[in-house]
């Protein structure tokens, strides 16, 4: 008797599990479509010959699939200019990003990490400051940034776009300093009752278990510095410097008309190494390599 | 440590910030500030009139309607995508086949170009032949005009802010691995629920990245400016989705009014300023911190 | 620090010392060309054709002699960039801005006059079609030339015409035997909604000019004026539309045009049978549904107003020299060179636009992309051809009228009101202007 309804618990509760996993699974699916909507329209635009793009109702299925879009795209003005823009482009973007993105996790760490863990006077004050500036909306600010990059002799240079980026963001140190004020403290004291230095319990203990906010600072960056468009339009004054974003808006013109199949398969090409990107970097958010197994 | 030793380490990690602002923001800070008292048409130096703009700005009715639209939104849109955005991060935090492939393609919308973006969107909410109309329709709900009643568009692009929560998710995904396991397994003992845990483990161990993210939220939501703008220009029909930062926008560049902008800006500062005190103060009992 | 920590750190040099050397060896490579001639900076806002066909002229400007080099850089979006770089003395040597930018450039003293240049190089009033000279003068002074010019004519889609209306010829003439026509093309469908409308005069070209069909004006001598009895009923007459349909059925027909810059824009997928707008135009119809039957008409006059015959809407794109430009006269011998008529054509030709220049080719006409080409040409020499007013604040009037005839229309607010309220706010804008930037 016993056994008996000791087994029929253990089926109740295995059913229950396994409701729930399906449950996980069709909120994951039906979802999934959600979000992948405007990537699939966007596949879907990029396959139409021109006359099908926009119509309404939509049309979601091309008569026809137009592969040769993609290498027109591609290849688009490389007549006139003499070189193939989405390379250029491509290239000047990469080594934008690189730079931004290895700038900023290194200054944002140490930077939200004195503010996080540190006790020093004037801490409190200087994170408010750093706060407020975000509120300030960045229209105001493009007259005098201008005049400043002047004077440094930056206008035409890629260094506007990354060098900034090296002495740490608002946004970035605050998430950082959130996430680094979540890990014990105990954690720090212990190392440093072994006697290590602030340089060594920052970088033996602290950042590896910031692992997960590291990466989504890194991310961010990249985006943020992959997709800039006022950047470079403002401060590069050469085609062959321009950057991703900036050729997508050749695509779109005041009165000749847009090619949407061809905005759509650039945009592609534009986005596809941005979701690869973060395809791979997600994973260090997947439980237990991270950094559950120190704490608690 | 000695505290003389802990303040000279503590600058010296903040160092790179320190340069950063002295070097990158405070002259443009300072400088637009200035300007907010001048007469500035981008093209010719500044002139001081005082306090003429804002001034100027208490009686501007274009201000006033922007600063409604922008405030109405942003009540709307904060805590409706913080509620979404954390309910995704918890689904995609649970053990289920393909979670790298769900995470990359919730993430996705906010990596699409904001003009395929604008299109798309039209394209649903198309009061005509949209596809959300279409199904409303099929299940007998109303089908409002979601992009030409002054009533409905405001509410169109809440609706959207929800969707495109894909950062805010990302920050939560990260703060949950911070949880530790432990303290769900204790919950366990006491015989805790699933609804339990969460609001009695999760929530308050992901507490100051909420904070964060209601935060940066609220700082977004005054600052919208691109969707509104592509989707529609001139924030027609009647300026119902005139936001703060589209009018202040076209006062500087369209109307080369750089002075009457920066005043704009500043008065924005103010009350965003004053809404994150209140909701840091609101919060300061709530928002847990392991580390000090 | 760890080895291995150590060794990507190392890793992490070698790459971003490669991205350097191979991103800077990229510069030093561009810089090579052209060392021993004079450069000149050329910003632009156009993109896709309209960019190419700007690149031919220049091309062939820089092959056609050994001592000046146009570097060419054309985004779109490069409005903000001038006004900044402008404002930070940095300015290019020469823009291409649109003819409203003028007033404002002008009334800042942030261009050069060109007067003189000009008249050394023969270029007078009588090179030019009186409306375009109006928009490249201000204040007696010669402040931009024209690079690509456009005016507005009436687009009908001859297969939803029924005989009596089906060419040029038997079109109306006048606004009453338009409103007929209205009446006769317009089209229920079976649920009672729109299924084509004969004319919306708040889509397509010009949208926001129609004071002028009625002889409106937006100003009065040196005053802002948009509420006059002659706006009005310029006004009430586009409100007129809204209410004729029913104001929620058209808000649901309009919001079923698709966009503008595809095979749903809304004449060329039928839903409009006329709409107003420039040569170019053909393009989209070539681009979009090459199979639309059509023709153009110039826009039917107010009864008993024969003199009010010829109304059309100017755009202009236009090359300015921004004052601190570095090289004016070398800059002005490449707008020399764009205003000669065989390069202006040519550049017409491939923007498919109509020529700004008083003498036309019979070549051109014969064989521009746009059919229509002789009726855009004989309206834009018409002496009702107006295009913005030349006040500073033309933006803010732009974005006002267009706010009030959303009041009328799905507001619900009268007409007279919309445009006194329109009045009231335009007039303070004007005062300050006034204050602020011409010190009066």
């Amino acid at each position: 008797m016993k056994k008996f309804s000791s087994t029929g618990l253990a089926t109740s509760r295995r059913r229950r599990v396994l409701i729930n996993r399906v449950a996980v699974q069709a909120a994951l699916i039906g979802l999934s479509i959600f979000f992948l909507l405007p990537l699939i329209w966007m596949i879907v635009t990029s396959l139409k010959p021109i006359d099908e793009t926009m119509t309404s109702p939509p049309r979601w299925i091309p008569s026809h699939f137009e592969w040769g879009n993609f290498p027109k795209a591609f290849a688009y003005n490389s007549e006139d200019l003499g070189y193939i823009p989405f390379l250029v482009y491509g290239k000047n973007t990469i080594f934008v990003t690189i730079l931004a993105v290895i700038g900023s996790v290194i200054s944002n760490s140490l930077v939200a990490y004195s503010f996080a863990r540190i006790k020093w006077r004037g801490r409190e004050v200087l994170f408010g400051l750093t706060l407020a500036t975000m509120m300030v909306p960045g229209p105001v600010l493009m007259v005098p940034m201008y005049a400043l990059f002047k004077e440094f002799g930056w206008i035409g240079t890629f260094r506007p776009l990354w060098v900034p980026t090296c002495f740490g963001s608002a946004f970035n140190i605050f998430l950082l300093r959130q996430f680094l004020r979540t890990i014990p403290i105990e954690l720090s004291e212990a190392a440093k009752l072994d006697g290590a230095s602030e340089w060594r319990t920052f970088v033996d203990v602290i950042i590896p278990l910031a692992r997960p906010a590291l990466v989504v600072i890194a991310v961010f960056t990249f985006l943020w510095a992959w997709n800039d468009f006022m950047g470079p339009l403002l401060y590069l004054t050469d085609q062959q410097t321009f950057t991703l974003s900036m050729g997508l808006q050749f695509f779109q013109s005041q009165h000749t008309g847009t090619p949407w199949n061809l905005l759509m398969a650039a945009s592609l090409i534009v986005i596809v190494p941005v979701i690869i990107v973060f395809f791979f970097a997600q994973k260090v958010f997947i439980k237990g390599i991270a950094t559950t197994g120190l704490k608690g | 440590m000695n505290t003389r030793r802990e303040q000279l380490v503590g600058v010296l990690f903040a160092l790179p910030w320190i340069l950063g602002f002295t070097i990158f923001l405070a002259y443009p800070l300072v400088t637009s500030f200035y300007y907010s008292f001048t007469s500035f048409s981008v093209l010719r130096p500044p002139h001081w009139i005082g306090t003429s703009n804002y001034r100027e700005l208490i009686k501007d009715d274009v201000f006033h309607q922007s600063l409604k639209n922008t405030l109405t939104y942003a009540a709307a849109s904060v805590p409706l995508a913080t509620v979404f955005a954390i309910l995704l991060a918890m689904l995609l935090n649970t053990k289920a086949k393909g979670m790298a492939f769900y995470r990359t393609i919730f993430y996705i919308p906010s990596l699409v170009p904001m003009v395929a973006l604008g299109v798309l969107w039209l394209w649903i909410f198309n009061g005509h032949y949209g596809l959300l109309n279409e199904g409303l329709g099929k299940v007998g709900l109303p089908t409002p005009p979601w992009l030409t009643d002054p009533a409905w568009t405001k509410w169109t692009l809440v609706l959207i802010s929800v969707w495109g929560t894909g950062n805010a998710m990302v920050i939560y995904l990260a703060g949950l691995q911070d949880v530790p396991q432990s303290l769900y397994e204790a919950a366990e003992i006491d015989g805790a629920k699933a609804i339990g845990k969460t609001w009695h483990v999760t929530i308050p161990m992901i507490s100051p990245v909420i904070l964060f993210n209601v935060i940066m939220g609220l700082i977004g939501a005054m600052q919208t400016f691109a969707l509104p703008y592509v989707m529609f220009p001139g924030g027609q029909p009647a300026r119902s989705t005139y936001f703060f930062s589209m009018y202040l926008y076209d006062t500087a560049f369209q109307f080369q009014r750089m002075g009457y902008a920066s005043a704009m800006g500043w008065v924005m500062f103010a009350i965003t300023l004053s809404l994150t005190l209140i909701a840091l103060k609101l919060s300061s009992k709530h928002v847990h911190y392991e580390g000090g | 620090m760890n080895t291995a920590v150590a060794q990507r750190l190392a890793a992490l040099a070698i790459v971003t010392a490669g991205l350097f050397a191979w991103v800077g060896s990229e510069r030093a490579a561009s810089r090579q060309t052209g060392s021993q001639r004079v450069v000149v900076t050329y910003w632009e806002k156009w993109t896709g054709d309209e960019m190419q066909a700007m690149k031919h002229i220049v091309d062939s400007f820089n092959a056609s002699q050994s001592r000046i080099e146009v570097r060419y850089l054309s985004i779109s979006g490069i409005a903000d960039k001038t006004l900044l770089a402008t404002s930070g003395g940095n300015p290019p040597d020469l823009a291409g801005l649109w003819g409203d930018q003028v007033v404002q450039f002008a009334d800042a003293g942030a261009l050069a006059p060109l007067d003189d240049l000009a008249s050394k190089a023969g270029l007078s009033e009588s090179t030019y079609k009186p409306a375009y000279w109006n928009e490249m003068t201000y204040k007696g002074h010669l402040y931009a030339f024209p690079s690509s010019p456009g005016t507005s004519a009436l687009y009908v889609n001859r297969a939803l015409m029924p005989p009596e209306y089906n060419s040029a010829e038997k079109f109306p003439k006048t606004l009453s035997e338009f409103e007929k026509f209205i009446s006769k093309v317009s089209k229920k469908n079976n649920s009672g909604g729109l299924e084509t409308a004969a004319f919306m005069p708040r889509d397509g070209f010009g949208s926001g000019s129609w004071p002028y069909l009625f002889g409106g004006d937006f100003q009065n001598g040196n005053e802002i004026e948009v509420n006059s009895a002659t706006d009005l009923k310029a006004w009430e007459w586009v409100h007129s539309f809204a209410k004729r349909f029913g104001v929620r059925e058209t808000q649901s027909f309009r919001s079923g045009f698709g966009n503008y810059s595809s095979p749903q824009n809304p004449f060329l997928s039928g839903k409009l049978a006329t709409m107003m707008d420039g040569p170019w135009f053909s393009n989209y119809i070539r681009l979009y549904n090459p199979k639309t039957d059509w023709f153009v008409v110039p826009f039917p006059y107010p009864d008993g107003h024969p003199e009010l015959a010829g109304y059309t809407v100017l755009n202009l794109n236009t090359l300015m020299i921004p004052k601190g430009a570095k090289h004016k006269s070398e800059a002005f011998e490449f707008i020399r060179y764009v205003q000669r008529q065989d390069n202006m054509e040519r550049l017409c030709t491939e923007q498919f636009c109509n020529s700004p220049l008083s003498k036309v080719s019979e070549k051109f006409l014969n064989t521009h992309p746009n059919k229509a080409i002789r009726v855009f040409d004989e309206l834009a020499r018409s002496p009702r051809a107006r295009g913005p007013v030349q006040v500073g604040i033309w933006n803010q009037i732009s974005q006002e009228m267009g706010n009030a005839v959303d009041l009328m229309d799905v507001g619900g607010v009268e007409p007279k009101v919309a445009l006194d309220k329109a009045q009231e706010r335009l007039e303070d804008e004007w005062s300050k202007y006034r204050e602020q930037v011409l010190n009066q």
